[in-house]
């Protein structure tokens, strides 16, 4: 109980701290979005300032000290209000993030956990018949898919799969003749869409799993507890999972609470090989057009979901390693 | 001997490595058997096979052994053909296991009682109800001396001696015929590991189980076990029972091993070392393997064929060309005494005023989970210039704690430490590295204080880069001279080897070279024997003797062991609990210990020739 208290103090402060310099780091940053956003449409020619001062108005450029100018930021935050993106004026940011989110949650929820149980399951199974026919396929496998730059399996996809024999759309997240709504049609199309790019991740990130599971496993195998569990006449079922994965899977969990963690920022590299409407390919289109109040959500959020991702697995890790837990019977 | 538990016949085992197509058979034909209730120790040095062979029996080989010849019967059964299926109903209901270093023994993720719980549902034994599975796990816990309260506990949070005793209790839970135990009580406290080998003792008698106890020590072996079988390089070389082995010893090998064994309380100490290194599996020599180390050897011993274990008139077996000749009482003390002999008798002992260390009122507390643990408790103590003391006592009594002080490593709380008018904890990073010049320190594990990636001549080179400011040549000359002073010869042998190729012994005269290397004023050596092979520990104590004489030095010597501190030592102080309660003379402290925890400890050094355990007698702990 102490050890949760102490960890949500601790996700409270940095969350704080996070937002904090959110608000900080975009006010040290030299240049005027409205100057930058005036000079665009009156080309080489000489600025009126008072076009700029309205423009900023309208973009709700920040005034006042920095103390208000924070205070009004806290505020908002608070509130869901996060402003008028940029690039797809005058929808306010919230909307926008709102929209893209579940897409990109869906795809790489979905995806990362397929991938971790996938790996994970084949890690063990290869530490488990270490030497064997299943070991070295399943290695030599995982080290041919992992190490493909993911751009270059994902292009080699859509063409072959895509282009040539039409099996699956070459982008978009659902057919663009539809409306997103809850209707079986969409949400088969969503899923017929999304079916190319799932495969492309599992393909190319099972391996990672694949390898940290199997030797840490290989590790945990030749630990004096299992020796003691085979001289026990356990089951070699119960000794692998019980005693072997049991123990290895530990360190995998921590990377595997972080990469959920980030997965709220979407992955650029897959949402624009594929153009598919999630937070990747938000963000990367926030970053081309200079969409500020866009992109410092975008970053709000991935810091939170980190942040909420550590404190999930610093508790996951309390439950699932009694090591890390404070006290017990001999205190 | 009744009819025997287990036998094992003529087994051989080879490690094979495919990567690096090695093959080294470590087990090179054993033969041993394990009566109904008897309690058999088997004895070896690092690379004798005992270890290998005890795993054998069990098939639980690691790291690419293979059992490549011979039987292991039970039951009127060869366990090394059984099916898979039918070894695991044998294994812990008919034969258990208690591993080496227990510490690791038990899964860290799971509580104490759940592991009792997977191997009685493994074994099924559904018919035990839960509660009497968890009355039956508090039983066995209470009679290895644990609350049964720390059923619930996970095995972090037991102390080492604990995390053994639960091992015992947990090897007999289907109350086995056979135990097999692996160096059980190796790391641990001296005196812990009296009270655990007493209590062992007790439980097999009224339990009728069968121990083969495995073990470096003869001295533990002799004082618990029936009948001790001893292994040299793969082969066993000598079976009998205890007593006869004790009072005649007959292959040179075991006499050499005892001994290494003395009273510390006796006006004269003499102990012997064996010469030589523990057996190298790789590089045999052709004939005998103990004659490169033997004094008695022949030209017959070095050209073999190996002498063949075998039965004497009065019982038991030896594998000697000159062991059948019949019994040796009477004869010359000093024959069969294979190395050189190390005598400490009361007079040498010599004494110095002027202090070259000066420790004053130290305190030292840390904590751990919120608690504090005192570690020093008003400490003062002085280095006598040119004179070796021994700072003894057991785990947790702080010895370590002030030899991490005295050598600047770390600050006291409170009170002074003055080496040449200097208050060390005071110092800065420089003062601290230019103190590092006068006080040096040798580690208890030496292959964790050096890279195994380096190689000898690097390692000593270090500490003249660092602070001698000298040629390459000259540097060159002075890791030779180094060299031979600790015993390496021939130096050029050993500049290039890396550290990862020497045996233990030749790791730890490297330690002690690099320390000495600086020339400094004062050594703290802080358990250098007690990881090595007993045979070669005294030939360590003697160089660390031979090199004070020498160069003069201080010399601090932290042991658990008073046998060492009295063959070493001019001063010998006990830490108990972080206080000292006993110094003085190592004669007068060791032959007459006014402190009832000093008596405690010397009670506990293995010591064949008193064999409490076995006999009658019970030490109360």
């Amino acid at each position: 109980m102490r050890y949760l208290i102490k960890r949500l103090a601790f996700l409270a402060f940095t969350l704080w701290l996070a937002v904090t310099l959110n608000f900080l780091i975009p006010r040290l940053m030299p240049g005027n979005p409205a100057q930058i956003m005036v000079q665009k449409l009156v080309g080489e020619g000489p600025v009126n300032p008072q076009l700029v001062r309205a423009v900023g108005i309208m973009l709700g450029l920040p005034r006042g000290t920095l103390w208000h100018q924070y205070v009004l930021y806290m505020h908002n935050l608070l509130h869901g209000n996060f402003g008028v993106s940029y690039t797809y004026f005058p929808y306010p940011v919230m909307s926008v993030v709102a929209q893209a989110l579940p897409w990109t949650l869906i795809l790489l929820g979905t995806t990362t956990i397929i991938t971790f149980i996938l790996g994970t399951s084949l890690g063990a199974l290869a530490a488990s018949r270490r030497g064997t026919w299943f070991d070295t396929t399943a290695t030599i496998t995982a080290n041919f898919t992992a190490t493909f730059p993911f751009f270059w399996t994902a292009l080699m996809a859509l063409y072959i799969l895509g282009f040539v024999l039409h099996w699956f759309p070459q982008s978009g997240g659902y057919n663009a003749a539809m409306m997103p709504q809850w209707s079986s049609a969409f949400v088969i199309s969503a899923v017929y869409h999304s079916i190319l790019p799932a495969l492309v991740i599992v393909l190319t990130g099972t391996g990672g799993w694949l390898f940290g599971m199997r030797n840490n496993m290989i590790h945990v195998l030749g630990e004096d507890y299992v020796r003691l569990a085979t001289a026990k006449g356990l089951p070699r079922r119960e000794i692998a999972l019980a005693y072997g994965a049991r123990n290895a899977i530990l360190p995998n969990l921590t990377g595997f609470a972080m990469s959920l963690g980030t997965l709220v920022g979407g992955s650029i590299l897959v949402e624009t090989v594929f153009s598919y409407p999630g937070m990747g390919y938000l963000l990367f289109n926030a970053v081309g057009n200079s969409d500020y109040p866009l992109m410092q959500t975008i970053f709000l959020f991935i810091t939170i979901g980190t942040l909420v991702a550590n404190f999930i697995a610093d508790i996951l890790y309390g439950v699932l390693d009694p090591r890390t837990r404070r006290g017990g019977v001999s205190a | 001997m009744q009819r025997p538990v287990v036998s094992i016949e003529d087994v051989v085992v080879t490690y094979r490595s495919k990567r690096r197509r090695t093959a080294l058979t470590s087990v090179q034909g054993m033969s041993l058997e394990v009566g109904a209730g008897e309690f058999v120790g088997l004895v070896g040095e690092s690379g004798s096979g005992k270890s290998t062979l005890a795993n054998a029996v069990l098939r639980l080989l690691t790291g690419g052994g293979e059992v490549d010849r011979g039987r292991v019967s039970f039951n009127g059964e060869d366990l090394l053909m059984l099916s898979e299926e039918s070894l695991r109903t044998v294994r812990w209901r008919d034969i258990a296991v208690v591993l080496q270093s227990s510490m690791n023994a038990l899964n860290p993720v799971a509580t104490i009682r759940t592991q009792f719980r997977d191997v009685i549902r493994a074994h099924r034994r559904s018919s035990w109800s839960e509660q009497q599975v968890d009355a039956d796990v508090s039983r066995l816990l209470s009679l290895v001396k644990i609350d049964p309260k720390y059923a619930s506990a996970y095995p972090h949070e037991l102390s080492g001696g604990m995390k053994q005793r639960v091992a015992i209790a947990l090897a007999l839970v289907l109350g086995p015929r056979l135990v097999i135990m692996d160096e059980p009580t190796t790391g641990l406290d001296v005196i812990i590991e009296h009270e655990i080998l007493s209590d062992l003792r007790d439980l097999q008698r009224e339990r009728g189980f069968a121990v083969l106890l495995i073990s470096h020590d003869l001295g533990t072996v002799l004082e618990v076990a029936d009948r001790v079988v001893v292994a040299y390089a793969g082969r066993i070389v000598e079976d009998r029972p205890a007593k006869a082995l004790l009072n005649n010893p007959l292959h040179p090998y075991t006499r050499a091993l005892l001994d290494c064994y003395a009273d510390p309380g006796a006006d004269q100490v003499r102990i012997t070392y064996i010469p030589g290194q523990p057996p190298n599996m790789a590089a045999l020599p052709p004939g005998c393997p103990f004659w490169p180390r033997c004094a008695e050897a022949e030209e017959k011993c070095q050209q073999g064929p190996v002498p063949p274990l075998t039965r004497l008139d009065g019982g038991g077996l030896v594998a000697c060309h000159h062991a059948g000749a019949g019994t040796r009482e009477g004869a010359d003390p000093n024959l069969g005494r294979s190395g050189a002999v190390y005598v400490k008798s009361r007079a040498n002992a010599s004494a110095s005023h002027h202090p070259v260390i000066t420790v004053t009122g130290v305190y030292k507390t840390y904590r751990r989970n919120r608690l504090p643990l005192v570690a020093l408790n008003d400490v003062s103590l002085t280095l006598p210039r040119g004179t070796v003391t021994a700072l003894v006592g057991g785990s947790g009594s702080g010895k370590s704690t002030l030899a991490r002080l005295i050598t600047g490593m770390e600050r006291p709380d409170r009170g002074t430490i003055r080496f040449d008018g200097r208050d060390i904890p005071r110092l800065g990073r420089r003062g601290l590295h230019a103190y590092r010049q006068h006080v040096q320190m040798v580690f208890q594990d030496p292959f964790a204080a050096l890279n195994p990636m380096n190689t000898v001549g690097y390692t000593l080179l270090r500490p003249f880069v660092n602070y001698g400011r000298l040629s390459s040549t000259e540097a060159f000359k002075r890791v030779r001279q180094l060299l031979e002073q600790v015993g390496l010869t021939p130096a050029d042998a050993f500049v290039g080897k890396r550290t990862s190729e020497l045996s233990g012994g030749q790791a730890q005269r490297v330690v002690v070279a690099k320390a000495l290397a600086v020339n400094p004023d004062v050594l703290v050596a802080d358990e250098p024997i007690s990881m090595l092979d007993v045979s070669i520990r005294a030939g360590i104590l003697r160089l660390l003797d031979d090199l004070r004489a020498q160069r003069g030095f201080t010399l601090l010597y932290i042991t658990h062991d008073l046998l060492s501190a009295r063959l070493l030592a001019d001063q010998v102080i006990v830490l108990h609990r972080g206080e000292i309660v006993e110094q003085g003379l190592a004669a007068d402290v060791i032959q007459s210990p006014q402190h009832e925890y000093t008596r405690l400890l010397l009670r506990s050094i293995p010591n064949p020739r008193r064999r409490t355990l076995a006999a009658e007698s019970k030490v109360s702990p």
